[in-house]
């Protein structure tokens, strides 16, 4: 199973080289640049942990792509994403978010259901992964 | 500044007939208060009526003028209610039609409704004999007004943090075909496109509840394939369920049904009405639901230049009543839509401020107030071929809807799915590193195609497909020179 | 006007054995003038009094630089130049605006991506506790990616008498960018000559990592003058020629006194007496005032100094030892 969030998990695994553009492209919109990670896929799971604070203010991709090698070297073994901040009125929120990283072997998730009343179910997305404590997930 | 000074007041007011234009309704010298409601109208007369008296007779008779004078005007502070005609213009290359600019006391209007808005604005005065034909092209509501409404219930920004989808147009598909599969065959068509990867399959607006299929069963469906879908790719997912009924009663338990199934999106037509609309819109945002708004039935009075309204002012009317999504036009697909209009139209959905853009078919410079934005959406005859034009047209803010261009690619539908969704990523990753998507866009989908066999098939399959017709609603404008701005 | 290299001979590179596929010689004078530089220099002419060996060693720098690109094109390149440069000498003698110019040099020629400038001093890159230095350094590192980090008084980075001061931590992280990502960014230390003396004797580390030591010297008598000059001209104000023979011999005892700042100790001479003429004016009992009267600076004005008197003229406005400021 691949995990399908982010801007490009259709394509092919983003080359270094690839990531640094999709960066350059952020910074030259004027976004601050974050890195997140997680092991924790689940597509409502909002919060990915923060390597440092939201990048501002930096004008080459070479500073991310800096941060975004130490973020591996350490959770090379779990999802990292990238995502752009926009801070402009009228949006205040991610402008792009994509990843960067992820573990070897996506086992994916299991959907449970609960009957209920009128034929109706009651969905739970349930991530394999999950099921193993934080940190001892992928590895 | 008004016409009528006391000495003339008994004139005025005397019984029988008199022209539009000398009861007050031409008033040439007017300058419109910032808090006016100002609506252009191409009108074009009978043969023989002159241009100001048609233009004051459309403002008379969308405020507060009848067909003779009536003493009781004396009783109100009619001066202020009577709509001012104060500008009329030739209709560039139309030599018998007229722009007539017409302003409107705040007054006139209740905060909040969009019902009583158009009572006034395109009330009666559509049918009215003297004209030949008239056409409310757009309208400039003032910050005023436009803060009695409440918008959108989610808006683009949170749409896509509740979806957590962001740098990239949606994707959809209707399912098709539009009538005649029963439930659980359409929740069949919904996985596929789901799994495949599209964000939101949606209904079509005259999928209801009929002998086929009734709207619980395909609820029930619909919503087992979302959360399969969900599952299978850890994103999440939406069908748009249309609570569209014959009743508020039915709509509501439509809608209650599809939020307790955990539904993140409902959906309505046009033809439900304003007041419909509103309520729905209300209901979503008590809810915490997207409210998609499909425009069945504008065509009937948008389509034609001389005769109707525009939709870039059911855009805008839309807007403030509160529609998370509203299709508003393709360019490059089977329905109507020339570019600069649609344009305009993306504009009216999604900027906070629009400034007087002609060529766009905008008359007046329009604030939205930080209203939340309304994602519009292209749907109607698009394919994966064609992703650099959408790209380029509309920007990320957008739900791309291929219907026939998923469900009809030759190996099945997650096929098609994949083939748009893979068409897409590669185009906005081309596009963010700096290249000319406009000129370089069917190599970047070739070479896309090299590591995804579902899209070479579809660039095969509908590599000629285009719509090329002549739009019959076009801004008709003279460019100029000014650099005011 | 028009700014030349030094004297390089157009068939300068003929003489290189030419590898499969390259070309067989280069116009490094076309290259020089499809670079941009010329109006660097043509602008550093204008607007930079004096400082001839600067501009010299600039161009120097330039030529270098250039001929190395060529030499490239030759596959004659031995990896990456290193680019860091010390910028030594007094207080307000130019070093940032040449570190702006350097900045955008290196980028006409393709050695820094953007060509911004970072300008930091050592409380920009050092913390106050324990874990604070690393992610302050980083963060002006990535701030500073694809441009030229200015440190400005770089020795107040080490502290040898402090045995736990962070500075080591912040010195140990640029060492190791300077070395490893020198196609990112390009760091340029400053200061005193004699500190930084003892700063790169102490650091044999940067010592090696440092290419291109430029010493500013001070300015001379003249030069201050017409610095001023020309500051007072962009502000639409003139010395009338008693004032500014006063304001020669003020130059000339200010140069003497401590704490002087060359470019910035005119400038802020010279808002004393702007100060000095408005009070003049606005005391003043005659008629209206003309465009000249507003305009032009009296040798009183100047006279007022309390340099005049022997002493400093003010303690507030030159008195720090840095050299943040902006040379004119």
């Amino acid at each position: 199973m691949r995990l399908t969030q982010g801007t490009f998990s259709f394509l092919p695994d983003l080359t270094d080289e690839q990531i640094t553009a999709q960066v350059q492209y952020c910074i030259d919109q004027g976004w601050a640049v974050n890195i997140e990670f997680t092991d924790d896929p689940h597509p409502r799971n909002t919060y990915w942990d923060m390597w440092g604070l939201p990048m501002f203010d930096i004008r080459d991709a070479a500073g991310v792509m800096g941060e975004l090698a130490s973020c591996r070297k350490i959770y090379g073994d779990r999802y990292i994403r990238i995502s752009g901040f926009d801070a402009s009125h009228g949006w205040e929120s991610v402008r792009l978010s994509f990843i960067v990283n992820r573990p070897a072997n996506e086992p994916g998730f299991a959907l449970e259901r609960q009957e209920s009343d009128g034929r109706r179910i009651l969905y739970s997305t349930r991530a394999y992964a999950a099921q193993l404590p934080e940190g001892e997930r992928y590895s | 500044m008004n016409a009528i000074d006391k000495r003339d007041r008994r004139d005025r007011y005397a019984a029988g007939v008199m022209k539009y234009q000398d009861m007050g309704y031409w008033q040439p010298d007017y300058v419109p208060k910032d808090t006016d409601v100002i609506a252009v109208f191409r009108i074009t007369p009978q043969d023989g009526v002159d241009p100001i008296e048609a233009a004051a007779a459309v403002a008379g008779e969308s405020s507060t003028a009848t067909w003779t004078v009536v003493w009781t005007d004396r009783l109100t502070a009619c001066d202020k209610y009577r709509a001012k005609a104060h500008r009329v213009d030739p209709v560039p290359g139309s030599p018998d039609s007229w722009f007539a600019y017409i302003a409107y006391d705040i007054d006139l209007f209740e905060p909040g409704s969009i019902a009583n808005l158009t009572a006034s604005i395109i009330g009666n005065v559509f049918g009215f004999k003297p004209l030949k034909a008239l056409r409310l092209e757009d309208m400039r509501l003032p910050v005023a007004y436009v803060k009695t409404f409440d918008g959108p219930p989610t808006g683009i920004v949170v749409e896509r943090e509740r979806l957590d989808k962001f740098g990239r147009p949606l994707l959809g598909a209707t399912v098709k075909p539009k009538l005649g599969l029963s439930g659980r065959n359409y929740g069949r068509v919904v996985y596929e496109a789901l799994k495949g990867g599209l964000d939101f399959t949606k209904d079509d607006e005259n999928i209801n509840s009929q002998p086929f299929m009734h709207w619980r069963d395909r609820f029930l469906y619909c919503m087992e394939a979302v959360n399969r879908a969900q599952a299978a790719t850890g994103e999440i997912k939406g069908t748009y369920l249309n609570v569209t009924a014959a009743t508020m009663e039915d709509m509501y338990e439509r809608a209650e049904f599809a939020k307790s199934l955990g539904s993140t999106i409902v959906m309505i037509d046009l033809v439900i009405g304003y007041t419909a609309i509103q309520s729905m819109s209300k209901w979503a945002r008590r809810n915490d639901m997207i409210l998609h708004l499909h425009r069945a039935g504008h065509s009937t009075y948008t389509r034609q230049k001389s005769h109707g309204v525009s939709f870039r002012v059911i855009a805008k009317w839309m807007r403030l009543a509160g529609v998370d999504h509203i299709h508003a036009g393709t360019v490059v697909g089977k329905l109507e839509g020339d570019p600069a209009t649609t344009k305009g139209y993306y504009d009216v959905c999604r900027e906070d401020f629009l400034p007087e853009r002609l060529e766009n078919g905008i008359f007046f410079d329009q604030s939205f107030a930080s209203l939340r934005k309304t994602m519009p959406v292209a749907s109607g005859g698009i394919h994966a071929g064609q992703m650099h034009q959408l790209l380029d047209l509309f920007g990320d803010d957008v739900v791309l809807q291929f219907g026939g261009g998923t469900i009809g690619h030759p190996m099945g539908i997650q096929a098609g799915a994949i083939a748009n969704r893979v068409a897409l990523e590669a185009m906005v990753l081309a596009r963010n590193e700096g290249r000319d998507i406009v000129n370089e866009g069917p190599d970047i989908l070739a070479a896309a195609s090299r590591h995804c066999t579902p899209l070479r098939q579809a660039l095969d399959v509908w590599k000629d497909v285009t719509f090329n017709y002549t739009s019959t609603d076009s801004p008709d404008f003279v460019p100029t020179t000014s650099v005011a701005g | 006007m028009a700014a030349t290299l030094m004297a390089i001979p157009p068939d300068a590179a003929d003489a290189a054995p030419a590898a499969p596929g390259a070309p067989k010689a280069v116009d490094l004078r076309a290259d020089f003038e499809a670079s941009g530089l010329p109006e660097i220099f043509a602008q550093l002419d204008q607007e930079m009094v004096g400082l001839a060996p600067i501009k010299r060693r600039l161009r120097e720098t330039a030529a270098l630089l250039l001929v190395d690109r060529a030499r490239q094109r030759f596959g004659l390149a031995v990896g990456a130049p290193t680019l860091h440069m010390s910028f030594t000498g007094n207080p307000g003698t130019g070093k940032t605006t040449l570190a702006l110019k350097m900045a955008a040099i290196l980028h006409r020629l393709g050695y820094v991506r953007r060509g911004h400038l970072v300008t930091v001093t050592r409380d920009d890159l050092v913390g106050q506790y324990i874990g604070h230095t690393a992610p302050k350094t980083k963060e002006v590192l990535k701030r500073a990616a694809g441009g030229v980090l200015f440190i400005d008084e770089a020795y107040y980075l080490y502290r040898p008498e402090n045995e736990r001061d962070y500075g080591q931590e912040s010195i140990e992280i640029l060492l190791q960018v300077m070395e490893n990502q020198r196609d990112d960014l390009v760091v340029i230390l400053a200061g005193y000559a004699d500190r930084m003396d003892r700063f790169f004797q102490a650091n044999p580390g940067f010592r090696s990592r440092v290419a291109h030591h430029i010493d500013f010297p001070d300015y001379g008598e003249e030069e201050l003058l017409e610095i001023g000059e020309r500051q007072l001209e962009t502000m639409n104000y003139r010395l009338s020629p008693q004032a500014k023979a006063v304001f020669a011999q003020y130059i000339a005892l200010r140069r003497g006194q401590p704490h002087f700042a060359n470019g910035r100790s005119i400038r802020n001479a010279l808002d004393r007496a702007r100060l000095r003429q408005a009070s003049r004016l606005f005391q003043r009992d005659e008629g209206p005032l003309s465009v000249d009267d507003l305009t032009v600076i009296e040798a009183e004005d100047i006279l007022a100094s309390r340099v005049f008197a022997g002493t400093p003229d003010s303690q507030t406005g030159d008195s720090q030892a840095g050299d943040r400021g902006t040379p004119s």
